[in-house]
């Protein structure tokens, strides 16, 4: 879930990225930390600002609900709220890494006679490929940990909408330590095996441009 | 062919610049922060709020009236801005094979022009200043740009790099035929390179014309007050070993003896540099002088920067030579020199740089 809802926002978060690092015009502000708010905010009320945003009185859940998408209480809600969690560590981590390229190295790349995506995939990514990576680990921890938001549009079923997180609440609250125990151990190894990667990666792939 | 009239707000002035040169290479000078940077990124199109109109052979490039703004990738510049601007992600290869035209053969060319063949396969970290910029004069080469963009190439390398590089360009500018637009702060440089010199003051263009006759704007020989070099090309014909000097060719049957390069093969080109400084003026021709080099020329201006007169000299017999030689007001009034004055010009081997 944490792995789909981190997919889900990889390439918004580095539109949103990309636009924040290079928009100048007004508003720029209000709209960075707009975007940020979710990082402050208590899990729950950004939850409850999303039940309400997403449940069949509101006008926009009524419009879902008759396309006959049902989001409040199923997975798409444990994706929507891990997403809405983590969109912000991706785009903050993911701005400051395009920030850091040299626009003039864009312009050299456009009077190549590549045009501005190409430009983009061929150096601006390359160069900021790591603060992008960065983010996106950040970002599925931050999903793999979301609670609050998760529990209060997701509800917490077991085997529909339970996430890791949840479930080890739900069995230490029933007294299963145990099991709440051998949760904990799942997440300790998959952190770890996300953090390593990345610094492996990083490590390994940087060493070749600094040689 | 160059015909520019472009308008672009800038944070401390307006650059408004009319341009108009012919083929061959632009000098442009100023002071830091006159604007010429700008100038050239509004000529690659990399500053999409300039107005006004560009025309370059004939193609246009912006015409603000007509609403045509041609993106940068498709005005096949070949920019090359003052730090190189290598890609540090890609090895040296890959920066000089990064247009997106692969044109093999134009690559394959401008790594021979430039000798880079050996750095291929490194990073642009590993490279030093004179390599980096090499590397990137390559990469805008090899798209076969219709026009070149060259921002101080020589500017952030020392005196002994600098003189490596110089030769470089001189070989683009015979064997590849691109008009270019030069930005330098080197009168020398503006002179041996350049058939049309533009000097900007605070984004507007102070003068422009022949390099030669922009000596007396005061701006120009201004920049050039801490030295002010003449950089001359001339053919290896012979080394003389035991007399410490090698002799090259100015022009048919006029030679120069410059300390001995025997490393220089013999038919292959010198870039020389004498300071204006170092060239002695006689009125008369010097019999048994220990001056190995003394060329009768003709003034044809004199100029007042400070402390000393620049005068302008013609070379007889060499075409398209004209030397700075600095002198004192003294001089100049003891041995009555006037525009026009026949005189002769000496130089000393041990003078004469090779860079």
């Amino acid at each position: 879930m944490a792995a789909l809802s981190t997919a889900v926002i990889l390439p918004f978060g580095i539109a949103a990225a990309l636009g924040l690092a290079h928009y100048r015009g007004p508003g720029k502000g209000a709209l960075e930390t707009l975007l940020s708010l979710p990082l402050i905010l208590p899990p729950t009320a950004v939850g409850i600002l999303l039940l309400e945003l997403l449940s069949r009185r509101a006008p926009f859940g009524a419009w879902l609900a008759a396309r006959g998408l049902e989001v409040v209480f199923t997975w798409k809600a444990v994706i929507l709220a891990s997403a809405v969690m983590s969109f912000p560590l991706l785009v903050r981590s993911a701005r400051t890494a395009f920030e850091e390229v040299d626009p003039r190295l864009v312009g050299i790349a456009r009077t190549l006679g590549h045009g501005p995506f190409a430009a983009f995939v061929r150096v601006t990514l390359p160069l900021a490929w790591r603060g992008v990576l960065a983010g996106t680990v950040l970002a599925f921890s931050r999903a793999l940990g979301e609670f609050g938001a998760t529990v209060m549009i997701a509800g917490n079923i077991p085997g529909k909408t339970q996430t890791l997180a949840l479930a080890i609440f739900h069995d230490n609250q029933i007294g299963r330590d145990d099991r709440a125990l051998v949760l904990a151990g799942v997440t300790v190894a998959l952190a770890f095996t996300a953090l390593w990667l990345t610094e492996w990666i990083t490590r390994t792939r940087g060493r070749r441009s600094e040689a | 062919m160059i015909e520019a009239r472009v308008d672009l707000p800038l944070a401390r002035f307006p650059l408004h610049v009319e341009l108009k040169s012919g083929a061959g290479v632009t000098a442009l000078m100023g002071p830091s922060g006159s604007g010429k940077t700008s100038l050239l990124e509004v000529l690659a199109g990399l500053r999409p709020r300039a107005r006004g109109r560009i025309c370059v052979d004939g193609a246009t490039w912006l015409d603000s009236t007509a609403g045509i703004i041609l993106p940068p990738q498709r005005r096949r510049v070949g920019y090359v801005p003052q730090d190189a601007g290598l890609f540090p992600h890609l090895t040296v290869g890959g920066n000089v094979r990064f247009g997106v035209r692969p044109d093999d053969a134009a690559a394959e060319t401008a790594i021979d022009t430039l000798e880079i063949r050996p750095l291929l396969p490194r990073y642009p970290v590993s490279l030093s200043g004179g390599e980096k910029q090499r590397v990137a004069l390559a990469r805008a080469l090899a798209t076969r740009p219709r026009l070149l963009l060259l921002d101080e190439p020589l500017a952030s390398l020392d005196a002994a790099l600098r003189g490596r590089i110089l030769p470089y360009l001189m070989r683009i500018r015979e064997e590849w035929t691109v008009p270019c637009v030069y930005v330098t702060h080197n009168v020398g440089e503006a002179l041996a390179i350049a058939e049309h010199l533009v000097l900007l003051r605070d984004g507007a263009v102070e003068a422009q014309g022949a390099p030669a006759d922009l000596l007396s704007v005061p701006g120009v020989l201004h920049e050039a007050e801490g030295g002010l070099e003449n950089l001359i090309t001339a053919r290896v014909v012979a080394h003389d070993a035991p007399g410490g000097v090698t002799t090259a060719e100015l022009a048919a049957g006029v030679t120069v003896a410059v300390p001995i390069a025997a490393g220089r093969p013999l038919g292959s080109d010198l870039t020389l540099a004498i300071r204006a400084e170092d060239i002695l003026v006689a009125m008369e021709p010097l019999p048994r002088l220990s001056a190995r080099n003394v060329y009768p020329a003709r003034v044809s201006a004199l100029e007042r920067t400070g402390a000393s007169v620049t005068l302008r000299c013609s070379v007889e017999g060499v075409p398209r030579a004209t030397w700075l030689v600095r002198v004192t007001p003294a001089a100049i009034e003891a041995l009555a020199i006037t525009p026009g004055s026949a005189v002769w010009l000496a130089v000393k081997s041990h003078s004469i740089r090779l860079v």
